[in-house]
């Protein structure tokens, strides 16, 4: 037994600097390291930023590459879809012409091996009575028939034709639309639309949303009593409804819905910026600012505005899908972009116009909106919960 | 309670008095007049048209007869329409829109709040997973999307239910299933988290301990709890069917209001936008300022009073 007073020099020994503080913390991380870091670790909020990212470039990009622009028009040549059934025919002189069948306006449109389009066959008179027209191939004729539904191919002795095969339509990726115009450019260029129109409302709104609600914040009293009384009426009604009216007083265009939704959406983000401000103004930080004599928008810039940038931009990655969609309600409704521009909602209520006989034409818009606003949605549930004290870790 | 509802109609009567002003001077700022039509009017005949309006008038004073007449209930002659008056045209399309519109609203509680309860329950298995996707999706994809999609699929496809028209019942499912989509999935998210954050607290616990019977747990202290957040939405869900149903009656060709207003909108008839502008401005205020109140019968820790929150 040893004196316990007594310490052993042993114990004195120093230790070894590898196992000395054992590690009880994880490395200090900034609040933007560590949101990016619950960001990252958030799956679907990743896919959905990649996918944005590819629309923004495909949007930007995507234009230049294709051989036609948004308002080509090739009436010769509507109405293809993006994939078909062809059919060869022997022309009796060793030569085989590929085709195939639009089933719903009864034409007959010559293909390669790879699938190119290479345009209309001409057929010979059409019998309005008996229904049925001649296709003529050198040596072999062709009859269509259309009496029944679904149109078939007849040879000469009455026998159907069956389709030898098919092939994605390597002209059109996408098909084209009523008019001849190549969807896939048309796609392209309605993110081009809907994207710029989200991005530069979001960003009107974002700028009133913080001056309003910092200044109605900040002053407190009297005028943000006023000013909220203000948002209170205005959100009384579906902000839908005054883009609306909005847009009726404008002429319908581009700059004249990226101004009415950007004048109208910035409620939501005054509201949130108000809330903060509230809560953060009162800090002791605020008013040591204030103590050494700083002013009003030094401090709004500088201390209160930088404190509540996560939900700031929460509240903004929530606008850009709400933008996006009321600019395509809006053109779905007549109200949007003016022909022949194209945007996801002018695409898709012109799809909806043929949708009994060419259904492909809607899946296309239709997917392209869904994801998207898929997207943002993911991404706005990400970035709330990075950047979310409360979710903190 | 009494001082309450005066404020929140004193309120009410602002507001509907800023939207008349807003929309009216808006209306009236459209550059041409409301008979520039593409057929010139010897000048005799766009006067007379002009005196029996009352556009000769300066604007002040039709700025006052304008509100004379709303506050009347009198929301003036259509402009393309003559001999019809917005009230005719709203009364005409009320019908279809009110019940479409309440349809959704009982589909909105009647699907949404289940879903989250069996979500809530469930949470982290498959009926949870299955739940929180419809509802992903229901919230991400646009109704006018949903409308067509089912549209091509149930009426032209398959055949089951017309395409147009509320002939029969079957014609009701798709309209209001494309209209309550959005909320129901918004709902059932709602009840969802509001039901899974009630679990912790520490009467749910004591509720447990106690004995009672999972029901009595559930119903009793549960969801009467957590359904509060989600009676707050139902505000909001009436003004988003409003504005969904301009699109979705379009699409459906259904004669209610919401096609009535974006028929006007193409057809530029400046009174019609106006007058249903104002009445759905007002019919929202009313039915707002009920939920608010039902709201204060099913929480009794709320107590409406005249305070300014």
């Amino acid at each position: 037994m040893t004196d316990p007073r007594t310490i052993a020099p042993e114990m004195w020994a120093p230790l070894h600097p590898a196992d000395s503080a054992p590690a009880t913390s994880r490395p200090s991380l900034t609040y933007w390291q560590d949101a990016r870091r619950r960001l990252w670790a958030n799956k679907p909020a990743i896919v959905a930023l990649g996918f944005i990212i590819l629309l923004i470039l495909g949007a930007i990009f995507g234009p230049w590459f294709s051989p036609y622009s948004y308002a080509d028009q090739n009436l010769k040549l509507a109405n293809i879809p993006p994939a078909f059934e062809t059919y060869a025919v022997d022309d009796g002189q060793g030569g085989t012409t590929r085709f195939f069948l639009n089933a719903s306006n009864f034409n007959l449109y010559e293909v390669d091996a790879e699938g190119h389009v290479l345009g209309l066959l001409r057929g010979g008179r059409k019998d309005m009575l008996k229904k049925v027209q001649p296709f003529t191939f050198g040596a072999t004729t062709v009859t269509l028939d259309y009496k029944t539904l679904p149109a078939r191919l007849l040879t000469a002795d009455g026998a159907t034709i069956s389709p030898s095969g098919w092939s994605w339509n390597r002209t059109y990726l996408f098909g084209t639309d009523q008019l001849g115009r190549d969807v896939l450019v048309r796609q392209l260029f309605g993110a081009r639309i809907s994207l710029t129109v989200a991005f530069v409302a979001t960003l009107v709104n974002f700028f009133i949303g913080i001056f309003y609600g910092g200044l109605a914040g900040y002053i407190g009293g009297r005028t943000d009593a006023i000013m909220m009384r203000i948002v209170e009426i205005i959100s009384t009604v579906p902000l839908t409804l005054y883009v609306v009216l909005l847009m009726v007083v404008f002429d319908s265009g581009l700059y004249s819905i990226i101004i009415a939704i950007g004048s109208v959406f910035w409620v939501d983000m005054a509201r949130i910026v108000r809330g903060q401000i509230l809560s953060l103004k009162s800090q002791d930080y605020v008013a040591a600012a204030k103590t050494m004599g700083a002013g009003t928008g030094r401090i709004l810039t500088r201390h209160l505005l930088p404190n509540s940038i996560g939900p700031i931009i929460v509240t903004l990655t929530m606008l850009i899908p709400s933008a996006i969609f009321i600019e395509s309600f809006m053109s779905f409704i007549g109200l949007g972009v003016t022909p022949p521009l194209a945007s996801w909602g002018t695409l898709t209520s012109e799809a909806v116009e043929t949708m009994r006989a060419y259904p492909h034409q809607l899946f296309f818009p239709a997917a392209a909106i869904s994801l998207t606003m898929f997207a943002f949605n993911f991404l706005g549930d990400g970035l709330r919960d990075a950047l979310d004290p409360r979710f903190r870790k | 309670m009494p001082s309450y509802i005066l404020q929140r109609l004193g309120m009410m009567l602002l507001t509907l008095w800023a939207i008349v002003t807003l929309t009216f001077f808006l209306m009236h700022a459209v550059p041409g007049g409301p008979f520039v039509s593409e057929r010139m009017l010897a000048p005799e005949i766009a006067a007379a048209l002009n005196a029996k309006y009352g556009l000769d008038q300066p604007i002040w004073l039709q700025y006052l007869s304008y509100l004379k007449g709303v506050l009347t209930f009198d929301l003036g002659p259509s402009f393309k329409y003559p001999g019809v008056s917005i009230n005719t045209m709203i009364a005409t399309g009320l019908p279809v829109t009110l019940q479409t519109g309440l349809l959704a609203v009982i589909c909105v509680v009647a699907l949404g709040i289940p879903m989250g309860i069996v979500a809530a329950l469930n949470r982290n298995r498959w009926p949870d997973t299955a739940v929180m996707m419809l509802a992903t999706i229901g919230v991400a994809i646009p109704s006018y999307v949903i409308a067509t999609v089912l549209l091509y699929v149930f009426a032209l496809r398959l055949g089951w239910v017309p395409t147009f028209g509320l002939d029969d019942w079957r014609g009701y499912i798709l309209p209001v299933f494309a209209l309550s989509g959005f909320w129901v999935s918004f709902v059932a998210r709602l009840t969802r988290s509001s039901l899974l954050e009630t679990f912790e607290q520490d009467y749910m616990t004591t509720a447990r301990a106690k004995g009672l019977r999972p029901g009595q747990i559930l119903f009793k202290h549960g969801l009467r709890n957590s359904l509060v957040p989600v009676v707050t939405v139902l505000g909001p869900v009436v003004a988003n069917l409003i504005t969904g149903s301009f699109v979705i009656e379009q699409i459906f060709a259904l004669p209610g209001i919401g096609r009535q207003f974006v028929l006007s909108i193409t057809n530029r008839d400046y009174t019609a936008i106006m007058g249903i502008t104002i009445f759905y401005a007002a019919a929202l205020m009313v039915m707002i300022l009920i939920v608010d109140l039902l709201y204060a019968v099913l929480d009794p820790r709320i107590k409406l009073s005249g305070a300014k929150a």
